[in-house]
This record gives C-alpha cells, sequence and structure tokens, in this order.
C-alpha cells in the first residue's frame, strides 16, 4: 500500500515542475483546390505520444519539449504530413486529400506500448517494437510485458491458457481480429494459441465499454489483433524458433504485389511442435501436452486509390494435443486399465471479407465486414468424450456520415447479423442450438474542439433464444489543460453463455460437469473512469495513469466447485457478482534508450456461490509488473526484463476431499513471483534472440490433485493458479526483407 | 538458473563495455551531403548504414540533407561509406565537418517551413 501512496504524491507534485515552449499553428484541408481550415486533425510528435488536435478554425497549440523534432499530422482522409520544426514560428499547414479509407493507422515507433491522448476509449496500443521483446509465438504470450492484461493456465493438463482482463476471464472481454468478432465458442480454450505473435502488425486492448459499432458484448474490455497487411513494406518475414523443453516453431510470410500498387496478396504460414515429453515435478503428468499445429492463412488487398478498398482472406487450421500420465501413448485406448490420457483434436476453417467506400467529399463512407468459421472438435480427457461442431458467421454494415463541414457533429450506424450453430455431446448429452441474432445500431460523437469528445451508443438485437435487448454505452474524453486528460465509459454487455465449449477444461476432473442451462444470457454493467498525465521531467517523458473500473452482473454463468463433494456445478448466478479493479502505472526513461514501466493493479472480484459472497476463486488479489526495456545507440541490441508480482487468492475446494484434517494454506494459495528476460541482437536483415521464461523456476506444487490415482475420486487437474511449466530458455531467429 | 543469469550478466557488461570502448579507440568522422527528399529515405538510410562495419554513431537528417557517420577508422572507410549511401540511390558528396556544420545550423534557422 506504501506504493500507491507515492505514486499518489508523485501525481500530485507533477504539474509544479513541467514546462516548456509553445508552438502555435493553422491547419487546412485542401478540396477542389481551395484552402479551408481543418478541425479535428491529430497533431504529435512523432516518437512520443505527446498530442493535440486543431479546434474549429484549424488552430492548434502543442508544447515543444527539447526531444521533439519532427512533428505529424494526420487526419481521417487526408495524406499524413511530417514536418520538421526548429523553431517556434508559427506555421501554416495544408493536408491534401487521400481518397484510401482509413483503417486504423499504426504509428511504428520505438515506444511499444503507448496510451493514446486522442481516443475516447481508453485504450493501450502494443505495437511491433513491444511484440519484439517477448519470446514469440502467439497471442497469450504477447500480454507478458503488459499490466492490463494476465495470462494465466485453464488447467494443469491440456496446455490451454487464458486471459483475465480487469480480473475477469477472457470470455468477458470481446476478442477482435481486424476489427471482427473471433476466437469464441470452440475456439475459447485454446483460441489464443491460433494468433501467431509474428503474424500480428499491432494488438489494441481497451477497457470497460467498447463502442456499440463492434456488438453488444467487451463487459470487461475489448482487444483487437492487427495481421500484418499486404500492401506493407514486409516482403518477406521468416522465424524459427526453438525452446530448450523441445518446442519448435516456424512462422513465416510474404507479401506480392500482384498489380501496380492496386492489388496484393499475404501468405501466412505458422508450424509448432512440442514432442518432447516433459514432467519436471515427476507426477507422472506431462507439464505440457505434446501438440502440433499447422496453419495457412492467404489475404488479399485491393485498393483503387479513389476511394474504395476491399480486403479478404482465408485460414485453414489443424491442431492435436495429446497429454495426460506421461506412459500414455496415442495407441492407446481411454480405459481406466491404461494410463490417464488426454486427446484434443481442432479443425478450423475460417474466412473473412470487408469493403469500404468514401465518397470524395470525405465526410460520408460505407463499410462492411464480415467473417465465417468452421470448427470442429474431437476431444476425450479421460473416459469422458468432447465432440462438438460449430459454425458462425458475422456480418456488419456502418455508414458514417459527418453532419457538419466542421465534423462537429458526426453519426455511425447500420446493422449487424450474427448466426451460430452448435452441436455438441458430452457423456450421454446431445446438445444442438443455433443462435441468429439481427441487430441495429447507431453512434453519435459530439466533438466541439479538440480537448473534448463526448460518444453515445445504443443498439437493439434481436435474439431468437433471448428475445429483444438495448445496449446503451456512452464514452467522454477531455483534456483538463496540457498535462491531464480524463476519460470516463459506462455501458451494458451481453453474451452468451456456451456452457460445455467454454469450460470443457473443467473435464479433467474427477467429478462430472452438472449443468442447468445448456445456453443462457449474461448481462452486466461496465463503469470506468481513467486519468492519463503527461509530464516532461529532466527532458523526457514521464506518462502516470491511473484508472479505476467496475464490473456488475445482474446474469452470470458460475462455475462451483466447492458446494458439491460430487459434480462440478454450472449455474446461472443466484446473488451477486462484480468485480472491481484499480490500476496505477508509471513509464518513463530514467536513463537514455532505458525504458521503464512500473505498474500495480488491484483485483476485487467476487461472486455468490452456493447462497454465500466469496472472492472469486483462482484469482490473484493484485499484481505488480515492472519492465526495462534497454537499446544501445542505432538499436543494435536490446535487453528486456519483466518481473511479475502475482498476489495471493483463493482455492476453491470440497472440505470432504481433504479428509478430517485441513491442512493449513488449503483455501489460499500465496503471492508468487515471475520473471522473464530476453536479448536481441539486430543485424541488417535479421536479428537473434536469446531468452528465459519463468528465469526463477516457480511453479505450483501438485498443479494435479490425486495424480498417483487419476481414475480415483481425488483426481482434479483444473485447481491451477500457477505456472505448471518451469524455466524455459529459448532461442530464435527472425529474418525479414523489404520492398524499397 | 545460476548460469542464465550469469550469461545475461555478462551479455549486459559485454553490451555496455562495447560502447564504453568504442569512445576510446581511434573514432572517425565522415561528412556527406545527399539527395533524400522524404522522411522515409531518411530512415531507409539510417536502417541501412548503421549496419555498415565500424558505425558507432550516425546523424542523417532529410531536411538539411546530410549524414554524419561516426564509424571506426580501422573498421571502415570513407570511400565504403559513400558507396554504401550510393549503393542506396543517394548522393554522397563529401563535406568537412566545418561545412556540415554550417550547413546544418543554417537548416535549422530556415527550416521550419520544409514540406514533404
Amino acid at each position: 500500500m506504501r506504493s500507491i501512496g507515492f505514486l499518489i504524491l508523485i501525481l500530485l507534485i507533477l504539474p509544479f515542475i513541467a514546462g516548456a515552449q509553445i508552438l502555435e499553428g493553422v491547419v487546412y484541408g485542401k478540396e477542389k483546390n481551395e484552402k479551408h481550415p481543418l478541425p479535428g486533425v491529430n497533431i504529435y510528435w512523432q516518437g512520443t505520444n505527446k498530442g493535440v488536435a486543431s479546434d474549429n478554425e484549424g488552430n492548434f497549440k502543442i508544447k515543444k519539449g527539447n526531444g521533439d523534432h519532427v512533428l505529424v499530422f494526420s487526419f481521417v482522409g487526408y495524406q499524413q504530413k511530417e514536418l520538421h520544426i526548429n523553431e517556434l514560428a508559427s506555421l501554416d499547414v495544408v493536408l491534401e486529400p487521400n481518397l484510401e479509407l482509413g483503417e486504423v493507422k499504426v504509428v511504428h515507433k520505438n515506444r511499444g506500448t503507448y496510451l493514446s491522448a486522442i481516443d475516447p476509449i481508453q485504450t493501450e496500443r502494443i505495437n511491433s517494437a513491444e511484440l519484439h521483446k517477448a519470446a514469440c509465438c502467439n497471442l497469450a504470450e504477447s500480454f507478458e510485458t503488459n499490466p492490463s492484461v494476465d495470462v494465466s493456465y485453464s488447467d494443469a493438463v491440456t496446455g490451454a491458457k487464458q486471459i483475465r482482463l480487469l480480473g475477469l476471464e477472457g470470455t468477458y472481454s470481446l476478442l477482435q481480429i481486424e476489427n471482427m468478432p473471433n476466437l469464441r465458442g470452440l475456439a475459447t480454450n485454446f483460441g489464443l494459441t491460433y494468433v501467431p505473435g509474428p503474424w500480428m502488425e499491432s494488438i489494441q486492448v481497451s477497457k470497460g465499454a467498447a463502442s456499440v459499432l463492434n456488438g453488444y458484448e467487451s463487459i470487461a474490455g475489448q482487444i483487437n489483433a492487427e495481421y500484418k497487411k499486404p500492401d506493407g513494406d514486409e516482403k518477406l518475414f521468416l522465424n524459427t524458433f526453438a525452446g530448450a523443453s523441445g518446442r519448435l516453431e516456424f512462422n513465416g510470410n510474404g507479401n506480392i504485389r500482384v498489380y501496380k500498387d492496386k492489388l496484393s496478396t499475404g501468405i501466412f504460414v505458422h508450424a509448432s511442435d512440442q514432442s518432447r515429453r516433459n514432467d519436471e515435478n515427476s507426477d507422472g503428468f506431462l507439464d505440457e501436452p505434446l501438440s502440433r499445429q499447422l496453419q495457412v492463412f492467404n489475404r488479399w488487398k485491393f485498393n483503387n486509390h479513389k476511394g474504395y478498398m476491399a480486403q479478404a482472406g482465408i485460414t485453414l487450421l489443424t491442431e492435436d494435443r495429446l497429454g495426460g500420465q506421461s506412459s500414455f501413448r496415442r495407441t492407446m485406448q481411454p480405459l481406466p486399465t491404461n494410463p490417464y490420457g488426454i486427446n484434443i483434436e481442432n479443425n478450423r476453417i475460417e474466412g473473412f471479407f470487408k469493403t469500404g467506400y468514401v465518397w470524395p467529399n470525405n465526410r460520408t463512407a460505407l463499410a462492411w465486414l464480415s467473417n465465417f468459421s468452421r470448427h470442429e472438435t474431437n476431444s476425450f480427457y479421460g473416459l469422458n468424450d468432447y465432440d462438438a461442431k460449430e459454425t458462425r458467421f458475422y456480418g456488419s454494415a456502418v455508414f458514417t456520415r459527418d453532419l457538419n463541414v466542421a465534423a462537429t457533429h458526426s453519426l455511425n450506424s447500420g446493422f449487424s447479423f450474427i448466426y451460430n450453430d452448435f452441436s455438441e455431446s458430452l457423456y450421454t448429452n446431445v446438445i444442438d442450438r443455433t443462435e441468429q441474432v439481427p441487430g441495429i445500431f447507431s453512434e453519435y460523437t459530439f466533438k466541439p474542439n479538440h480537448n473534448f469528445t463526448f460518444m453515445t451508443g445504443i443498439r437493439a438485437d434481436f435474439h431468437n433464444l433471448f428475445g429483444t435487448f438495448i445496449t446503451p454505452r456512452m464514452h467522454f474524453r477531455y483534456n483538463m489543460g496540457e498535462h491531464i486528460t480524463i476519460r470516463g465509459s459506462a455501458g451494458k454487455g451481453y453474451r452468451t453463455a456456451n456452457v460445455l465449449s467454454e469450460n470443457n477444461y473443467l473435464l479433467a476432473s474427477a467429478r462430472p460437469l452438472q449443468w442447468s442451462d445448456d445456453v443462457f444470457q449474461e448481462k452486466a454493467w461496465n463503469y470506468g473512469f481513467a486519468l492519463v498525465q503527461y509530464y516532461t521531467l529532466w527532458g523526457r517523458e514521464l506518462q502516470l495513469n491511473a484508472e479505476y473500473f467496475r464490473t456488475d452482473f445482474q446474469s452470470k454463468l458460475v462455475v462451483d466447485r466447492e458446494t458439491s463433494a460430487s459434480h462440478i456445478i454450472l449455474a446461472p448466478l443466484d446473488g451477486k457478482s462484480f468485480s472491481n479493479s484499480i490500476q496505477f502505472d508509471l513509464r518513463y526513461q530514467p536513463v537514455k534508450r532505458l525504458d521503464m514501466l512500473l505498474a500495480y493493479r488491484l483485483n476485487d472480484v467476487q461472486q455468490t456461490i452456493g447462497g454465500q459472497l466469496l472472492e472469486k476463486p483462482l484469482t490473484s488479489r493484485y499484481k505488480g509488473l515492472i519492465n526495462f526495456n534497454y537499446t544501445t545507440n542505432l538499436k543494435k541490441w536490446m535487453f528486456d526484463y519483466t518481473i511479475q508480482f502475482n498476489g495471493g487468492g483463493r482455492i476453491p475446494r470440497y472440505p470432504g476431499e481433504g479428509g478430517e484434517q485441513i491442512p493449513e494454506g488449503f483455501y489460499e494459495f500465496s503471492p508468487f513471483t515471475v520473471m522473464n528476460a530476453q536479448v536481441t541482437k539486430y543485424f541488417r536483415y535479421w536479428n537473434i534472440y536469446v531468452g528465459a521464461e519463468n528465469l526463477t523456476d516457480f511453479r505450483q506444487k501438485n498443479p494435479v490433485a490425486g495424480a498417483d490415482n487419476p481414475f480415483g475420486p481425488q483426481f482434479d487437474a483444473t485447481n491451477v493458479w500457477g505456472p505448471v511449466k518451469g524455466q524455459r530458455i529459448y532461442a530464435g531467429l527472425r529474418f525479414t526483407l523489404n520492398y524499397q | 538458473m545460476k548460469q542464465v543469469s550469469i550469461l545475461f550478466f555478462i551479455l549486459l557488461v559485454g553490451a555496455f563495455a562495447n560502447e564504453a570502448l568504442a569512445q576510446k579507440k581511434d573514432m572517425a568522422v565522415a561528412c556527406f551531403k545527399s539527395s533524400m527528399d522524404c522522411a522515409n529515405c531518411e530512415s531507409t538510410l539510417t536502417e541501412y548504414l548503421k549496419f555498415e562495419k565500424g558505425v558507432k554513431d550516425l546523424k542523417v537528417d532529410h531536411a538539411s540533407n546530410t549524414i554524419l557517420i561516426e564509424y571506426k577508422a580501422n573498421k571502415n572507410t570513407e570511400k565504403d561509406l559513400a558507396k554504401a549511401i550510393e549503393k542506396k540511390g543517394y548522393k554522397a558528396e563529401k563535406i568537412s565537418k566545418a561545412k556540415y556544420d554550417e550547413i546544418v545550423t543554417a537548416s535549422k534557422k530556415q527550416g521550419q517551413g520544409h514540406s514533404h
């Protein structure tokens, strides 16, 4: 707690330290050879997140620090412009129109993660520089250096990892790929490993209610991953990775310019293999399953540079996991006379199509986004068979219109459609269901000047199983002076709890699942408030962030492992469930080229289980994170070091299973620390990296309860709160060839 | 475990020492006037030149169209550096350090209106 006090002190003192020079000017847009003042243009210093926006008359004022050299002007519909600023004379800047549809523009900077001062929603942007800090390999591992997202093991046998945002499971965050919902339903458990790290260009993490444009989900927040674009500079990229524990990976992608600068295609390949059996704690169970994954992705982009753009792609994936006791072999039948085994096979095909047109006046735009997936799972956990098939389609049309020339008022409206068909079988139950959800939405944005944005949206969805429901959302952002940005948000979210497909890892337990509803709707309100401050301290930027989010569930799926000796009960919430999350971050460069991040978060997550309001089990009460990133001059070497302090929490256990004497610490796990480090050496076309995950080799003791008798009543591999795998040393190689 | 931290430490010390020593050894400076016309050229050239042999520091500026390279005299020559710049398609007209300073200062004086 003392560290929080210290942080607050810093927050209070800082406004008096800073001070710098002010640069002023006017920014114009060029249209039909006439220039007119352009409001709302984003103006920022390259390589920093110090930015402002122009006001109604196109005027702007921005502070110039010692290190600020290049000023960037960017605005949807106009070409980005960069100016060298050497003195503080007033500026007149004219932007040329750009007919390409404005996608989420990713600005490449050396700073890996930054918090936007302009976006009305509290968003962390993770770019390729940050992605280089972690080993490789997939979306789950990309959050190792991130203070907001926690990654933990779901269980001790399948190797599945889950994320938590605001202390809530990943299912409460809307996962998107290229701004379209993805990795849900049957892909929930292993979906994070379906996004190879080297394919990604950037990730955006936003907390709290999201825009209604993306649907009625996103209760805790939203995570969007952008893949590399086929018209990017990269011609060829190759990555190989080897871990000392026997993990091998290969990733490659290449871009081909098929027709001038108009049509391009990208081909992506991913292969990973774990064929060595590791059982470091000698409990007879593999620490990670043997696994193999193959994935190919082909995408196309057409852009006529006159306002029309279209993109399409298709992905094929096959994955196999074989876990359980190390003596189990693929050829063995799942029988009590054989060792305990787990086998999960996933096959998946998915595709997407999106297109958009921007009218020449740049005030009107139309976009269509759609994706589909077909996913098949065949699995057994010991004697439990679980097989499922899922077909899903998502489509959304958005019409954008600025209501006045200055774009003070703008409106986004449209409709969407979701089709989701499940066919599952577990034990002797066959469960089939189909969801069909047409919906309409509208979002209004009011931006009277560069210091203030207010955004409010509403949507109505017409669900074939749950009827009509309304989703209201609201966001605002206000710059209080030059150093402080405040944000607020409130909104309702809904999601369909897929009781089995999202929880099938619970089958790695002696207690069978018992559930009352195959499917029902979860509902929650989320409120958030954030305060971001930017200062110049001894010539370098200091960024401070403080935020609070509260989630209140009206309806929720509760996993109850502690009121019944015979079953794990999956039932709708009967009582209260909420989450409070408070987080502080500090980012600074204490020494030239040494980036430092200090973060601390408190999680208070509670829910009613068996009539009692209890802390959510297997959730750390706090998390602290320290990350150092050092690069040598000209960035030929890069060093990364991360340490995570995870708080203790509650273990859900049925009292009977401990026998008469309940040992100390039976219901509680202690705080633990995890360290990661990596060194990268850059060469002209390639770079090489060496690192270690979980440096101190911290492991949860006995992650598999009753391991000596896996078909007996004590067996449970799902009470996992800490790392299952020990220290992992790895090395890898990246090769990049760019178009000139 | 222990070996890893030792390895890490050595690497870290190595990198710092490398940099510190480089300052002392016979360093040379080469200055060029070039022909870049956009910020992109600046970054392309920076990315390329920094991996030329012996290069320890680098200032590429497209506004004044100048390049300053600090390098180890026993590892590279002015001539080869000029060749590297030309290989990327830009002019490399050798200038003296004094001339370089003059151009950069002048550019800073009038520079802010420069656009791309």
